[in-house]
């Protein structure tokens, strides 16, 4: 089978290499004496280059080979799990079927192709329930972790808000969550923004202070996806317990499948879940709405009444059995995972500490071991990524990498505007191995110390002036 | 009542050899890594199991296993295989002194 495969390997390797993992580079436009060519140059005869077309606006398509050749890519190592995880080669092997033969909508009642949809889709709703402690029922399936933080947050207090005007969340939240706050804020709610201490975890009394008799809502992450820090779950359930009315919602989308998690034992009445942080597919989540005592919320999308009514549309069938397959695969290997990717954070730490000093952990020592946020005094964090071309990592979270502003988590955790700056975000996961860890480490020990050595900030620290009692002047 | 009788010690070696194979045969080097480790792990946590009803049961799991990640393999053949840094052999950095150009 497997020399079958090859040949239609070799038939497609022609199509495949021009079509996938093209990289674009941009060319200078060329003048009007070139304006009477009515044929490609020759270079673009080879069967490798797509022919230009007038809608490619001057960028040209370079076709990277796959077999060894001059031109061989090496990609990046990996790092930046909070961002994103490979989908499992198990997971994978779940969902192809559902994009090949097995094609039907599980909401077709009247044949065999809607009967077996419908029955994966119910095995993966179950994996997703036994992973959080929940029934089955309790699961709603969504798009991904944002749409389920804006039903949740936007659907519960719309839901109470004759009476219920006030939300609680916190100063770390995911972009999606203080978004959906905002919006709620424009339509006339209260939303109180809750600070953290410099470790990033909540105080408990601020929160129990902040609860007022109108609140309907509290919004609280359950593992940060910048710093790693893990909320004390199981305390703000007993608090939100015990104040009538007040819903617990948490933004468990990095801590599925990597701490344990029980909706019962923490009292959580909400919590979003999503797909591509636990090796799945892209593009599917899951929501836990509890139904015991019942959660009431207005849903975002009005149609069919699909999913408790909660969540209209037909169910991606792969992407749905593509969760279940990594909840279940998560949930057997939490352990073995979790032991591992201590073990790999340990190993990072260590060896960067060992070599460089004055190397700041942004976060509670005791979060998650797979998120290492760093920060390197006097060193540029912009350069530092740049020379470490061959790591894949990130300077602060990925939905707020576009902007030149410092991460709003940092800053709530109170470090300074320059180390803000120059903080990198290791990402360690199940895939990662101790010659990627010893690379990386090797790597930016070296990137460091010449940044520092170009330094004359680092200079001066190094002859013991204090940066912060120098008078600048100004010319 | 299962299906599966005891597992002989043959039938363990010859599934662990076509599991070794089919990680080793990834093409991807972190899925190839984690696989080959993992494998090894199962299979030695078996050989060190006395229970034999956990035995029957750890041997069946990796039985289904074993199929699919024959599968994941051929399948990442086909579209993987970019070699990642660590992979690729180090040239030794080439160091300008000031005034080499």
């Amino acid at each position: 089978m497997l020399a079958r495969v090859s040949r239609t390997v070799a038939r497609r390797a022609n199509v495949t290499r021009t079509l996938c993992g093209s990289r674009r580079s941009f060319v200078q436009p060329s003048g009007a004496d070139r304006a009477s060519v009515v044929d490609v140059p020759s270079t673009y005869q080879e069967e490798n280059h797509f022919a230009p077309s007038p809608d490619m606006l001057g960028f040209k398509l370079e076709a990277p080979q796959r077999d060894s050749s001059a031109t061989e890519q090496v990609r990046p190592i990996y790092l930046d799990l909070q961002a994103t995880t490979p989908v499992d080669p198990r997971v994978l092997d779940a969902m192809l079927p559902y994009f090949t033969d097995q094609y039907g909508n599980p909401h077709s009642r009247t044949h065999a192709y809607g009967w077996e949809a419908e029955k994966a889709v119910e095995v993966a709703r179950k994996n997703v329930a036994d992973i959080i402690g929940a029934d089955t029922k309790d699961i709603v399936f969504t798009s991904g972790a944002t749409e389920t933080n804006n039903m949740a947050i936007k659907g519960v207090a719309r839901f109470h808000k004759e009476k219920k005007r006030h939300v609680i969340t916190t100063q770390t939240e995911h972009k999606c969550v203080l978004d959906s706050c905002r919006k709620l804020s424009e339509e006339g709610f209260d939303i109180t923004y809750l600070p953290v201490q410099k470790n990033g975890v909540i105080d408990l009394a601020e929160l129990e202070a902040a609860i007022r008799p109108d609140t309907s809502l509290i919004s609280i992450m359950a593992v940060n996806n910048e710093t790693g820090v893990i909320q004390p779950l199981k305390e703000i359930g007993a608090i939100a317990r015990k104040h009538r009315g007040v819903y617990f919602h948490t933004d468990a989308a990095q801590a599925v499948g990597k701490i344990p998690l029980d909706v019962n034992e923490m009292n959580i009445d909400l919590m979003s879940i999503s797909g591509h942080k636990l090796y799945g597919p892209k593009g599917v989540g899951a929501a836990y709405v509890r139904r015991r005592p019942r959660v009431r919320l207005e849903p975002i999308l009005s149609g069919g009444g699909q999913e408790r009514g909660l969540r209209s549309g037909t169910l991606p069938t792969a992407l749905v059995v593509g969760l279940g397959e990594a909840a279940r695969i998560a949930q057997k290997e939490m352990a073995r995972d979790h032991a591992r990717i201590k073990q790999l954070s340990d190993r990072l730490i260590q060896g960067i500490n060992a070599e460089v000093e004055q190397v700041v952990r942004n976060g509670d020592e005791n979060g998650y071991p797979g998120c290492v946020n760093l920060s390197f005094s006097y060193v540029e964090g912009e350069s530092l990524l740049m020379a470490l071309k061959e790591i894949a990592l990130s300077s602060g979270s990925a939905c707020t990498s576009a902007s030149l502003e410092p991460s709003y988590v940092l800053r709530a955790l109170g470090a300074a505007e320059d180390m803000a700056h120059s903080s990198l975000r290791f990402g360690i996961g199940r895939f990662t191995t101790e010659a990627e860890i010893d690379f990386v480490v090797k790597r930016i020990v070296a990137t460091v110390h010449r940044l520092r050595e170009m330094s004359p900030l680092w200079e001066m620290v190094q002859e013991g002036i204090d940066i912060n009692s120098i008078n600048w002047s100004q010319h | 009542m299962s299906s599966v009788a005891a597992p002989s010690k043959q039938a363990i070696k010859s599934l662990y050899h076509n599991m070794l194979r089919s990680s080793q045969s990834f093409s991807s080097y972190n899925f190839r890594e984690y696989f080959e480790r993992r494998t090894k792990e199962t299979f030695r946590a078996m050989q060190n199991e006395t229970d034999p009803n956990k035995l029957r049961d750890m041997y069946s799991d990796a039985l289904k296993e074993s199929t699919s990640l024959r599968r994941g393999a051929i399948v990442n053949q086909l579209y993987g295989g970019w070699k990642v840094a660590v992979e690729v052999p180090e040239k030794p950095e080439e160091i300008l002194e000031r005034g080499n150009n």
